[in-house]
């Protein structure tokens, strides 16, 4: 029940209310006058949502290319999946069958086009499977309701008395588009297969897709990792033979009560080792909960590039190629510690000392620009500098004592300043202004420490200046 | 067989059942006489690994030690990778490029325990390709040094360990920390600043000095240095020997009987 435009109205019902006579979009007080014991809930689009998005992720069982068609509708590219499940019929059959085991009752077709397919869904006779061409035929007696037009355009041609999409179909495409609009053309067009028509997937459609299913669900971790090597030997055979390698393989364990645990690993390099992608997965099968028994196990690979394959040498003891023996090292620590852990720093130009480096991946080539080696920089640069207490002379010299986290620190020796303006084509000016620039000191005490010292803003008589800390010299 | 060969031959004995293979031979010389012979087979034994630490603050912010660190390992940045594993990311790469470390060369790695820094310092010195690895720990034990040591010895590369306690951390066990640690390091080095002596008619910092003291050494024996950050063949140049051994007329071998 939901309230649109002021008026409470029953947005969807279940089997005994349809029984009753009530129908979604009625007004409340009118169902609670037919029916006095109907029970109503308020709608909760968003729940809805996160449900068919749920629902889409399990749908990946049968195929990897999902789209969501809300409030209520799902599109599954089954071209060149349904043999797995030995025809269209089967898998259309398995798919109503385990939705109905979860308690969900749905209607399906299958059809050349998305517009055809969900014109069946919804108003053909359940389970329909149209050949390639006949879906002229099939939706010939359809309402026009089910070209998925603007409820305008469906009121309008209802209207006119062309009520099957069969007669307009038979009416001169000008007159069509000109009484109303384009759409329609284009919607017919797209559900005869005339026209292409693009779904957006829940995740891209990718050739670089293996699914292995079970008779008798699984659950031990040895079963787990000996199906991950098998099912990484089955891809990368594919990857191989096509010449292509892939930088990230996503894994996925359905569980018999719908559930999908899924694994991510990404690669340094495209790559297609089964035995190393199943390698890089087995620390991370012990998150695997298998609950009841997992029954499919699907892996996609992503980001697939060609690759040459090296030859092997045959002193294979020997010198081993730069990319063999850094590659799988990155990937082992940077699948266990977290993708952003393992970095190379790269050149970044800009003069703010935090911003002057990036990191970038450890095996992208190197731009071949380093930083100035007239400006020294120290070797730890605090995130954030830390305040020191200074005695230092005015307007600008460097300090000749401080004391940084309780120690005191005599200067002996100190170069500068060299001043750091802010970034004045980056924020507003206020936050940037000569007030914001910084006057950089490198020191060193009595001991031979080095640090690197800074004043915030230029010096201004009767205000006594910040001083802060940002980074040692070894 | 003189008795020098005999010793000579029970000596290569020893260093065999302490496990040092033939990759283990190979050293980085120091270019300064009176230090190589401080160490076994004239040089930084490579395919070890040794142990760096500073002391006070220093031992919270690493910075001298890294930076000796740093200096050590740059020429071995030549044959492979260097990976430098750390708890804190506040290594600052413009700063190891004025150390004269190649910093594109350097891979860094971001670990957030002990357990995982030692993991990943033990998986990289396994790599091939990977010339050397630094790693920023608390300490080492007897089983990690062990196995740190197992995995130099795989491919040939160098380990260091760099010392370093979190910041505002418990002072763990600093006495059983130190007293367990180093005893499967080849070396170990402490290391602190030292005041810089500017060039002559110059009023700014000279080149950076390190007050470094060999404090103990497999097969070597232990001394203490003064040394500075050089762009000549050598990364790091002696500027003055300290302690009384200097005083001592070197013995490479001294035979008993």
């Amino acid at each position: 029940m939901a309230t649109q435009a002021g008026v409470r109205r029953l947005t969807a019902l279940d089997e005994g209310a349809t029984a009753l006579g009530l129908f979604a979009g009625q007004k409340a007080t009118d169902a609670a006058a037919l029916a006095p014991e109907l029970v109503t809930a308020e709608a909760e689009p968003a729940l809805d949502q996160a449900a068919l998005v749920a629902l889409a992720d399990w749908c990946a069982r049968f195929s990897p290319a999902v789209a969501i068609d809300a409030p209520d509708g799902l599109f599954l590219d089954i071209t060149g999946v349904a043999h797995l499940w030995g025809g269209e019929a089967a898998m259309m059959g398995d798919l109503i069958a385990r939705l109905a085991t979860n308690g969900l009752p749905a209607r399906a077709a299958v059809a050349a086009t998305p517009g055809a397919a969900w014109a069946l869904a919804h108003f053909g006779e359940d389970g329909t499977i149209a050949a390639p061409g006949e879906e002229e035929a099939l939706l010939s007696p359809l309402p026009v309701t089910a070209l998925r037009l603007a409820p305008e355009a469906t009121a309008q041609i209802a209207r006119l008395g062309l009520t099957t999409i069969g007669r307009l179909a038979a009416q001169p495409r000008a007159s069509v588009t000109r009484r109303f609009g384009a759409e329609v053309v284009q919607r017919l067009d797209q559900a005869f297969g005339r026209a292409g028509e693009a779904l957006t997937y829940r995740r891209p459609p990718s050739p670089w897709f293996a699914r292995l299913a079970f008779v008798e669900p699984i659950s031990v971790p040895e079963d787990l990792a000996r199906v991950t090597g098998d099912i990484a030997a089955l891809l990368c055979a594919r990857l191989e033979t096509r010449g292509q390698g892939a930088r990230r393989f996503e894994l996925a364990f359905h569980r018999l009560d719908g559930v999908i645990q899924r694994l991510v690993i990404g690669l340094a390099l495209p790559g297609r080792d089964g035995a190393r992608a199943a390698r890089l997965f087995a620390p991370l099968l012990d998150n695997v909960d298998p609950g009841f028994g997992i029954d499919v196990v699907t892996l996609l690979a992503q980001e697939v590039e060609a690759v040459s394959s090296r030859q092997r040498r045959l002193d294979e003891a020997a010198e081993a190629a730069v990319e063999d023996g850094i590659g799988p090292l990155v990937d082992r620590l940077a699948n266990r510690l977290g993708p952003g852990a393992v970095w190379r720093a790269e050149a970044f130009p800009s003069h703010i000392p935090e911003r002057a480096v990036t990191r970038r991946p450890p095996l992208s080539p190197f731009a071949g620009v380093g930083w100035d080696p007239a400006r020294p920089r120290p070797l730890r640069l605090f995130r954030r500098p830390e305040p020191i207490e200074v005695v230092a002379p005015v307007p600008d010299d460097p300090p000749v004592l401080f004391r940084w986290r309780g120690i005191r620190h005599r200067v002996t020796r100190a170069e500068g300043p060299e001043r750091i303006a802010q970034e004045w084509w980056r924020q507003p000016f206020d936050t940037t202004g000569p007030a914001r620039a910084r006057d950089y000191y490198r020191v060193e005490d009595v001991d031979g420490a080095r640090f690197w010292l800074f004043r915030a803003g230029l010096h201004q008589p009767g205000v006594p200046a910040k001083w802060w800390l940002h980074g040692l010299f070894g | 067989m003189s008795r020098l060969a005999r010793f000579m031959a029970v000596r290569a004995q020893v260093a065999a059942t302490q496990g040092r293979g033939g990759a283990s031979e190979c050293v980085t010389p120091f270019g300064y006489a009176r230090l190589d012979r401080y160490l076994p087979g004239g040089g930084l034994p490579l395919g070890r690994w040794h142990e760096v630490a500073g002391e006070g603050v220093e031992i919270e912010i690493g910075a001298a030690a890294g930076a000796f660190v740093a200096a050590l390992a740059a020429p071995l940045a030549a044959r492979g990778a260097v990976v430098w594993v750390m708890r804190r990311g506040d290594l600052h790469a413009p700063g190891l490029q004025g150390l004269g470390f190649p910093a594109e060369r350097l891979i860094q790695v971001q670990v957030r325990d002990e357990a995982q820094a030692l993991s990943a310092l033990e998986d990289a010195l396994g790599s091939a390709g990977v010339a050397a690895a630094i790693g920023e720990v608390e300490g080492v034990d007897l089983t990690a040094g062990r196995r740190l040591q197992l995995a130099c010895e795989k491919q040939g590369a160098t380990g260091f360990v760099l010392r370093r306690r979190p910041f505002g951390g418990p002072a763990r066990a600093r006495e059983e920390g130190g007293a367990l640690s180093g005893s499967a390091a080849a070396t170990r080095w402490l290391v602190a600043s030292a005041p810089s002596a500017a060039e002559a008619g110059t009023s700014g910092l000279g080149a950076p000095r390190w007050r470094v003291s060999l404090e103990r050494c497999r097969g070597g024996r232990p001394g203490a240095w003064i040394m500075e950050k050089s762009d000549g063949p050598y990364p790091l140049r002696v500027v003055a020997d300290l302690g009384d051994r200097q005083l001592e007329t070197p013995q490479p071998l001294r035979l008993a009987g």
